[in-house]
């Protein structure tokens, strides 16, 4: 290749130089190497063969007697080693033996080994996954416990702050325990100095009611032997006295109470005057007294308030306290300034309106009182959840008469000498005070959360837990039943109250959709609904029995006033 | 071509028949037979002869022994230069087989390198190889080459297999075609009357004119004294790897197919024998 370009020269120039090298190459070759070749292998291997034969040869005749020496010599060397040979290879035999033994035994061994590398490897797997899962665990644990270090911070924090409105708390119980005491001792100087006030006025009057009527003077005496000192009963003697005064005498107070009469139409409330958070839990009861001019609402929060309704809003006049539990129903005596009220504490309690501590206690309900109202002869019928309907004579302030009912009296009314009570097993009671049974059985469409009597004493409502107002003719025999219902309304709790309108034309009752829904009773069809000012389920309404004003009250404190314009 | 192919599986394959002889000074056990080995002449004394070393080392005590070195008639031999050219220079008109005589004392330090391994030849060759092709191509072969190809050149010439080392120094011959040839002809001249170990120069294959420079050429410019005079009688003769090739035989080729393994082109002027 390379010499491609040289071959421009000329071709039998460049031959002949080649040709020169290549001869002379393989003539070089002939003379040197392949003489020799062959030779020097030859050579090679016979030196090697030399090589491999003994180097020495000792070449004196005069050495057989030694190699004789020599072979005698070996000969016993020959013998020794033979007998080591035979030593060695019972040797041999022993150790061969030992070996089998100890294949064998190595083959026993070794599915054990087997089995021991096994699960050797399966616990290896285990203590890896237990690890992980320990792993995982402390992480948890250690997230835990960090956070119930932070708890236990806050839970330092929070009850240190606890201990602190404790005190602040028992601090201001102390101070209110010190105004009760010192309030208390100065009622106590009163009633002292009134007692003999009292005793000073009777012994004053006696002459005047002797004249008028002896037989309540031997009354008197009779008492009067029986406890010259009970403060009730000298009240109570008191007020019997104020009453015959009334009958003889009527007072201008009086004229007031009797001056209303019947309304004759009621009007239909439109708009909300005053809406206020009237009290500090649930308002359970609300209630005008027959003037329309004070009203008297019940809550959770134990305290009967009773309101100025003037310029169409309320004003608070009182709290009237005394009840050791949540009010559930109260009733304004429409014969005199005072107020009932039925209590979760198994009592019910009278107040005068001047007075906030009240008059009377009656008590010996075993359960809650749910009702409590004014009947004839100065009496008070009061319905409890322990299955009785008691009869109290409130001149001698205890019970008169106990008519066990079947069921949970949820509400009643009175009406002449017939009590009608409502129940949870959806029956609604008439009841004869006179014989003390049961008249009449009126069936309901659910438990009977309410009853409410109109003015003129000749239809009855009850209101059910199905959502359903019912309207019950109470003349003649027949108690032919209307029902009320509205797209939404719905019976809030077990205690809500439905009423109805003084003229007894309409019937008011609040939903728990926080709305006061109003019926017509002539067409028997919802006339109207006022939503948007409560915020929760509606627990009672009362209507004025001038007809002008309702008022609702909620479960969340609330107490809203509606009139007509 | 072919014929060229042969040119370097000839010039691969040369070899010299050889006698070694035992020095008689040596203390022996017993009288040491001489040995005898067939020398590439391409390879290096201390590389092929193991075997002589060991052949000698049985009849001589061993703790004699210190490191073997050769001789030729009283003239030291260079390990580090290719045999053929021993051969060539010192015994190349002598009777065959060459005779060479083997001691294992009395180094002489001023004449020879030591040689105690084989890598220390092979430091050597390689270094020859890097420095022929600085002249050939400024070192850009060798030097694109990678480690496992210097190897391939070393292992080729270790033991004697012609076409391993071929196969890379192939690499080393090849020139672009437009410069006609390398950039200079690695050479070196020995000559037995000088002082000087040999002659080496920077010599292209072409001339400046583009004539193709012959191995006439070459000595005309360096070595004017081995050309025979004009009607004289010949008085040298110029011998490459045993042979006196013609002095119109161009350089490149020559470079090309008669450069030993260490890419060197070794020319020995010998005077003509007077006999």
């Amino acid at each position: 290749m390379a010499s491609g370009a040289l071959r421009g020269g000329g071709r039998a120039a460049e031959t002949r130089w080649r040709r020169h090298i290549v001869g002379q190459l393989k003539l070089r070759d002939r003379r040197q190497h392949d003489k020799f070749q062959d030779l020097i292998r030859f050579y090679t291997r016979l030196l090697e063969k030399t090589s491999l034969t003994p180097a020495r040869c000792p070449s004196s005749d005069s050495s057989l007697s030694a190699l004789l020496h020599q072979n005698n010599q070996l000969k016993n060397t020959t013998g020794e080693l033979a007998y080591q040979v035979v030593q060695l290879q019972q040797q041999i035999r022993v150790k061969d033996s030992v070996l089998d033994e100890q294949h064998a035994r190595q083959q026993q061994e070794e599915p054990l080994l087997q089995g021991a590398f096994d699960s050797r490897l399966a616990l290896q797997g285990r203590v890896e996954t237990v690890r992980g899962d320990m792993g995982a665990l402390k992480s948890d644990y250690d997230a835990l416990l960090e956070r119930q270090r932070g708890a236990e911070t806050k839970l330092r924090e929070e009850k240190l702050r606890g201990g602190n409105l404790l005190q602040d708390v028992i601090h201001l119980k102390q101070q209110e325990a010190a105004n009760m005491n010192t309030r208390n001792e100065r009622r106590c100087r009163a009633r002292e100095a009134a007692r003999s006030k009292v005793t000073v006025e009777t012994s004053g009057s006696a002459p005047t009611s002797r004249s008028s009527s002896p037989k309540r003077e031997s009354e008197r005496r009779l008492f009067r032997s029986a406890s010259a000192t009970s403060p009730r009963i000298l009240s109570s003697i008191r007020a019997l006295f104020q009453r015959r005064r009334g009958q003889s005498v009527s007072s201008l107070q009086e004229d007031q109470l009797f001056a209303v009469g019947v309304c004759l139409s009621a009007r239909l409330p439109v708009r909300a005057l005053h809406v206020l958070e009237a009290h500090e839990q649930g308002i359970n009861a609300v209630r005008f007294n027959s003037s329309s001019e004070l009203l008297a609402t019940g809550g959770t929060d134990r305290a009967v308030k009773l309101w100025d309704v003037r310029a169409g809003s309320l004003t608070h006049r009182a709290t009237l306290d005394g009840s050791t539990e949540g009010v559930t129903c109260i009733e304004f005596d429409p014969k005199g300034p005072r107020v009932l009220a039925a209590s979760y504490d198994k009592s019910a309690l009278l107040w005068r309106l001047d007075d906030p501590v009240p008059k009377v206690t009656l008590t010996g309900h075993s359960r809650k009182v749910t009702a409590a109202r004014f009947g004839l002869n100065l009496q008070v019928v009061t319905g409890s959840a322990d299955r009785t309907i008691r009869l109290w004579d409130l001149q001698r302030a205890c019970c008169v008469q106990v008519v066990e009912v079947p069921s949970y009296c949820s509400d009643l009314v009175c009406t002449g000498y017939c009590i009608i009570s409502g129940h949870y097993d959806s029956k609604i009671r008439v009841w004869d005070t006179r014989a003390v049974r049961c008249i009449q059985e009126l069936p309901a469409h659910g438990k009977v959360t309410s009853l409410d009597i109109s003015p003129d004493h000749r239809h009855l409502l009850s209101c059910c837990r199905d959502d359903c107002l019912q309207l019950i003719d109470l003349r003649g025999r027949s108690y032919e039943r209307v029902c009320f219902r509205a797209d939404g309304f719905k019976c809030g709790s077990d205690s809500t109250k439905a009423v109805i309108s003084p003229d007894g034309c309409f019937l008011a009752a609040g939903s728990a959709d926080g709305a006061v829904y109003i019926w017509n009773v002539s067409t028997g069809n919802l006339e109207t609904r006022l939503p948007d000012k409560h915020s929760t389920s509606i627990s009672a309404v009362s209507w004025s029995p001038s007809g002008e004003y309702v008022v609702s009250v909620d479960l969340s404190r609330r107490a809203v006033l509606w009139r007509d314009f | 071509m072919a014929d060229d192919k042969d040119v370097l599986r000839d010039v691969w394959f040369g070899r010299i028949p050889t006698c070694f002889l035992l020095n008689q000074d040596e203390v022996t056990e017993r009288e040491a037979e001489p040995y005898y080995l067939l020398l590439p002449r391409v390879s290096y004394l201390t590389l092929v002869t193991d075997k002589v070393k060991k052949h000698f080392h049985k009849v001589i005590r061993t703790d004699d022994a210190e490191e073997m070195w050769f001789e030729y008639e009283g003239t030291p031999l260079k390990w580090h230069y290719p045999i053929g050219v021993l051969f060539d220079l010192h015994a190349s008109n002598t009777v065959l087989p060459w005779s060479i005589t083997v001691h294992f004392k009395n180094f002489p330090e001023r004449d020879l390198l030591h040689c105690p391994s084989h890598s220390v030849i092979e430091a050597h060759f390689m270094s020859s190889i890097k420095e022929a092709d600085a002249l050939k191509h400024k070192s850009q072969v060798v030097n694109d080459m990678q480690k496992k190809d210097h190897k391939q050149l070393w292992m080729g010439l270790q033991n004697d297999k012609f076409d391993q080392f071929w196969a890379m120094n192939r690499k080393l011959m090849e020139y672009p075609t437009e410069d006609g040839g390398f950039r200079f002809i690695p050479f070196r001249i020995y000559q037995t009357l000088s002082d000087r170990p040999f002659i080496q120069k920077q010599f292209r294959p072409v001339s400046p004119e583009g004539h193709v420079h012959t191995l006439g050429d070459l000595l005309k410019e360096v070595y004017p004294v081995a050309l025979p005079t004009e009607g004289g009688p010949k008085r040298f003769q110029v011998v490459i790897h045993g042979i006196e090739p013609l002095l119109e035989t161009p350089l490149q080729w020559l470079s090309e197919h008669l450069s030993h393994p260490d890419s060197f082109l070794h020319i020995c002027v010998i005077p003509v024998p007077s006999d």
